[in-house]
């Protein structure tokens, strides 16, 4: 039986930490105002607003605000400030076994991949790919992506439509969806968080990065046996993807699909997910179905599957 | 068993590829003028006259280049031209099966260190961490420079390092391992993926932003590169880089020593070796003894029996 995070209702109290860079607090809470305006309750964790070089605060100070979230049974769900950089830092300091009996919805990207991976691979509880405090202003509040994160919460299936791309490796497959960011990601290869990848649709975002380097990247998942076994591929943004002097011939689409021409699954390009505004909230560590001839979709999936997986989500 | 590639003799022909980036014809002038001085003769590859985009040719035609000199009997060593980028997208092209029954010595450095990974995890087999022809000087006199032709003519390898304050004593003796810092994370979790017991991990990196640094650490670490390492040893860290944020609030030997802080194998910083004009050669997969003392450090290539 997977362990699913209780859907919230109205009352229910929402954390905000920063677990890696720093930010400022308003950012958190103007965030905190719109959360109380769905009528959610929201604690601010002192993170929020505190620098210590660029990280919110030391290593030991924000392990232990996270910590404290996760085990407080009152809250119900932990919105990340921000991502930046340092979840990876804390998180074999962390301790879930509090979390593992009372689950919550830890809510956030980029940065906090290291944390859905490590929560998939070791726990088989689900978590929510979704936008953080950063995303949440005043110019994208009435957007369907920060509302998507809301219907979430209150527990609706996940069911989006999307643009076919015309790079888009057509058909349709059925998978656990895991992921997140790219540089994270290869960053858990050959560690004990690496996940077994049999049967899951992969999601891949990333931001700012150079193309050889996105080269580079994919070429280590590819090798490290992240790739070979997916059932499908799902590619958020590639947000501000940097050329060195000279041009490195292949957009970063091209060089991944590059990467993955010798299987045969589904690939679908332009997910509203990643370093943009849209960014749809999603589900990680539970089943879809993705569609990627037009339209393109992906739906939860409320059924068992009609296989056995060996995830232990589902076992 | 440690098979040694036989060192070079006057007369024995280099090869001169690129796996990685292009590089000219024209600006390999001063490094084969440097080889024949030396009494090599030098043979040219293809990719010395091809380029596709930041590559020396397409993945085909670099990964043909270099399996050519793998195989040519007559190549003695293989001096790679430059690094820059390309060597990982060809080394799972190459075929090693004559190089395993015949080998000869691999040099390079940066994006070379894929080659000393892969055949470091695979075969065993020594490899060379040294100049290549984008900064070899016709001039030959330049001390990196001499340190890889002594160790192409089989000289023993043995260098005194300037103590730092950072430095954590001790002594260790095992088989010197490692590369480019980046390169070696980007292998994590696959076929290429060393494994570093016992060994002395050499470390350098160029142009990488400290937190880009920080986390490639924790890879390594995570990965159990870290645990049972018989000694640490960091070469250059140049040109690294700030986030736009603002500093990262650690120097790189704060952010080493972290990763490294409940293990007790010595630390050694400022060997020169890495993106620097201080490049001293390095035989990797052969076994050195590295000394760290306030006053004195030193890296001297052991005798290989007894490994």
């Amino acid at each position: 039986m997977m362990n699913i995070p209780a859907y919230l209702q109205p009352g229910d109290l929402i954390g905000i930490t920063c677990p890696a860079s720093k930010m400022d607090r308003p950012v958190a809470e103007f965030a905190a105002g719109v959360l109380s305006s769905w009528g959610y309750r929201v604690r601010i964790g002192n993170t929020a607003g505190m620098h210590y070089h660029n990280f919110s605060a030391p290593d030991e100070v924000r392990r232990g605000e996270l910590q404290e979230m996760l085990d407080d049974p009152e809250i119900r769900a932990i919105l990340f400030g921000r991502g930046g950089y340092g979840m990876v830092r804390i998180i074999d300091q962390l301790d879930f076994s509090r979390f593992c009996q009372y689950p919550k919805w830890l809510c956030g990207y980029s940065d906090i991949t290291t944390l859905h991976l490590h929560v998939h691979a070791r726990l088989g509880i689900p978590t929510l790919h979704s936008m953080m405090c950063s995303g949440i202003t005043s110019l994208t509040v009435q957007d369907p992506y920060v509302e998507s994160l809301r219907q979430v919460w209150r527990g609706g299936d996940i069911h989006y439509h999307f643009p076919a791309h015309p790079l888009n490796r057509q058909g349709t497959c059925r998978g656990m969806l895991i992921g997140g960011n790219l540089s994270l990601l290869t960053n858990l290869s050959g560690t004990a968080a690496a996940p077994d990848m049999a049967r899951k649709i992969l999601l891949i975002e990333d931001v700012g990065e150079y193309l050889y380097n996105i080269d580079r990247m994919m070429m280590n998942l590819k090798r490290a046996g992240w790739l070979e076994k997916l059932s499908g591929l799902l590619l958020g943004s590639f947000t501000a993807s940097q050329e060195t002097d000279t041009p490195f011939g292949q957009t970063a689409y091209e060089i991944i699909l590059d990467k993955v021409k010798e299987y045969a699954f589904p690939v679908a390009f332009g997910f509203p997910a990643g370093h943009q505004p849209e960014n749809y909230t999603l589900k990680l560590g539970v089943p879809y179905t993705l569609h990627t001839g037009e339209p393109c979709f992906l739906k939860e999936e409320t059924q068992p599957a009609p296989y056995h997986d060996h995830h232990p989500a589902l076992s | 068993m440690t098979i040694i590639p036989p060192y070079l003799k006057p007369g024995d022909t280099i090869g001169i590829t690129s796996p990685g980036s292009y590089f000219s014809l024209e600006d390999a002038g001063p490094a084969i003028a440097a080889l024949e001085r030396w009494g090599y003769r030098v043979r040219t590859g293809s990719t010395l006259q091809t380029r596709f985009y930041q590559f020396a040719g397409t993945d085909a035609t670099r990964a043909a280049d270099l399996q050519q000199m793998l195989d040519d009997p007559e190549i003695r060593a293989i001096v790679c031209a430059r690094g820059g980028y390309g060597t990982l997208r060809i080394i799972d092209r190459l075929d090693f099966n004559r190089f395993y029954l015949h080998p000869k010595w691999l040099t390079g450095y940066s994006d070379i260190t894929v080659l000393h990974a892969h055949i470091q995890a695979q075969l065993h087999i020594p490899t060379l961490h040294a100049e290549m022809c984008i900064d070899l000087k016709s001039d030959t006199r330049d001390a990196s420079a001499f340190s890889l032709r002594r160790a192409l003519r089989g000289d023993r390898l043995s260098y005194e390092i300037p103590p730092d304050a950072a430095n954590r004593q001790g002594t260790a003796r095992g088989i010197l391992v490692g590369g480019n810092l980046s390169l070696l994370a980007a292998l994590a979790g696959s076929p290429s993926a060393m494994d570093t017991d016992g060994k002395i991990l050499f470390l350098e990196d160029v142009a990488e932003k400290f937190y880009h640094i920080d986390s490639m650490l924790y890879t390594l670490r995570r990965s159990g590169r870290l645990s049972f390492l018989a000694g640490l040893l960091i070469g250059g860290f140049t040109r690294l880089k700030e986030d736009d944020e603002g500093p990262f609030g650690q120097t790189v030997q704060q952010i080493i020593l972290d990763k490294v802080k409940e293990f007790d194998f010595p630390v050694c910083f400022g060997f020169p070796a890495g993106h620097q004009h201080e490049n001293y050669a390095l035989k990797l997969g052969l076994p050195y003894e590295l000394t760290v003392r306030p006053d004195y450090c030193r890296l001297a290539e052991e005798a290989v029996s007894g490994f």
